[in-house]
């Protein structure tokens, strides 16, 4: 069963899934041995909206931690996906051609975006957060974001 | 993080599709919601509400919620009611503009200048409403 | 036998709070008083849940289109609850898409871009309607 931290704004629930990883940038990793798989966290598709286009690389090319692998145009922005790992793309969510906003129906499920194997799965570690912490760094963004809309 | 929040109003306002006193109330509800009570009020979306929306539930069960219908059909009152249990006010358009003595609307969507009074009136309205529901504490 | 053209139904989502809900709304609106007028027919999605007999009776015994203007589908979702399946299910979202030219913003109201694209859709929308009118029995 997936176990989720959870805290509440308004009406609004944020959720982190426990057993990933997670960037700064609200990009989450799931470890599988060599594969990650990589999707948006509950959090950036709430603040960024529906999904309305994908744009990704192909299976087969190199992603590097913290570059560019793609974009995510939402009705209210366009935003760079930032690849969590390093290693080559093996696989894109092939429901998302259609399917887009399965980003923001079940980000952490149906949602993910790419498949990767891990060049360097230890020293991918480094760069990202446990979802304990990650969940503190959305904390502070949404009270960034209540304080951006109320003053 | 805000663990202890200030109480906001959640706000739901009837869908009202094919009378004007829907898009009036609809109007009237964003007003009160981006002009005259932002930062206290919360839009719950009712057909959300109704398809099972766990956020707009939820809210609805744990903070005071405002319903403000285009007719006596009564669809948000009646389904705030059954699907979260209480609303603290509802809120009747064609009751408030007879209050206030101002004419239905006769247009169905693209309101103007004329239909001004109207969705101030009401928002006016819904915005009483919240400021006594936030009293009441 | 001639078959009689039947009514259809249009069922926003009505979400107040996306631009798409209000684009889906107005793209109802479109079809129902300029593009098939008397052939296309609104209910209102908490009239149905609510029981109401007429919108009740409406939805059973005629074709329905829903558009919904959010990932969460609540027209779609709310008919099926009711024991009834769309004939023809819409996404908001996809007339944007493909019309990248006419992106829609407001959330009461639309604004100029987002009232083209609801015309311009529900005439293409029209050959829906006009199909599912004739078909016959639900």
């Amino acid at each position: 069963m997936e176990k989720f931290l959870e805290t509440t704004y308004d009406k609004f629930i944020f959720r982190v899934k426990t057993d990933c990883f997670y960037t700064k940038d609200d990009f989450w990793v799931y470890l599988q041995g060599k594969i990650a798989t990589v999707g948006v966290t509950d959090f950036q598709q709430k603040v960024r909206g529906d999904v309305v286009f994908l744009e990704t690389i192909k299976p087969g090319t190199e992603a590097k931690q913290g570059q560019g692998i793609g974009t995510i145009e939402t009705i209210k922005a366009t935003f760079e996906i930032l690849s969590p790992v390093t290693g080559k793309v093996v696989e894109v969510n092939p429901d998302m051609y259609e399917n887009p906003y399965l980003i923001n129906q079940d980000p952490y499920g149906t949602g993910w975006i790419y498949r990767i194997e891990l060049t360097d799965p230890e020293g991918d570690k480094v760069g990202l957060l446990k979802a304990e912490d990650y969940f503190e760094v959305m904390k502070e963004k949404i009270d960034q974001e209540a304080k951006n809309l109320y003053g | 993080m805000i663990d202890i929040q200030i109480t906001k109003v959640g706000i739901v306002s009837c869908s009202g599709e094919g009378i004007p006193e829907g898009t009036l109330c609809r109007l009237a509800c964003r007003k009160v919601l981006d002009e005259l009570r932002p930062g206290e009020t919360v839009t719950i979306c009712l057909p959300l509400f109704i398809a099972g929306g766990e956020e707009e539930r939820t809210f609805a069960s744990r903070y005071p919620t405002i319903t403000v219908d285009g007719c006596e059909k009564l669809c948000a009152a009646k389904a705030t009611e059954m699907l979260s249990g209480k609303l603290s006010k509802s809120i009747l358009i064609p009751e408030v503009l007879k209050k206030r003595g101002i004419a239905h609307p006769a247009k169905l969507r693209n309101f103007g200048p004329e239909e001004a009074p109207a969705v101030q009136a009401v928002a006016e309205e819904i915005a009483k409403a919240v400021d006594e529901v936030l009293e009441e504490g | 036998m001639d078959k009689k053209p039947k009514k259809v139904v249009v069922l926003p989502c009505s979400g107040i709070g996306k631009t798409y809900g209000a684009l889906a709304r107005e793209t109802a609106y479109e079809l129902v008083e300029r593009v098939r007028p008397g052939v296309a027919t609104l209910t209102c999605l908490p009239l149905l849940v609510i029981n109401d007999p007429e919108a009740r009776q409406l939805v059973v015994e005629n074709p329905v289109i829903t558009i919904d203007g959010c990932p969460r589908d609540c027209a779609r979702k709310s008919l099926e609850a009711l024991g009834e399946k769309a004939a023809e299910a819409c996404q908001a979202i996809k007339f944007f898409t493909a019309h990248k030219d006419l992106k829609p913003e407001g959330l009461a109201q639309l604004n100029a871009a987002g009232q083209k694209l609801a015309k311009v859709t529900a005439e293409e929308l029209a050959e829906t309607v006009d199909r599912l009118a004739m078909e016959g029995d639900k």
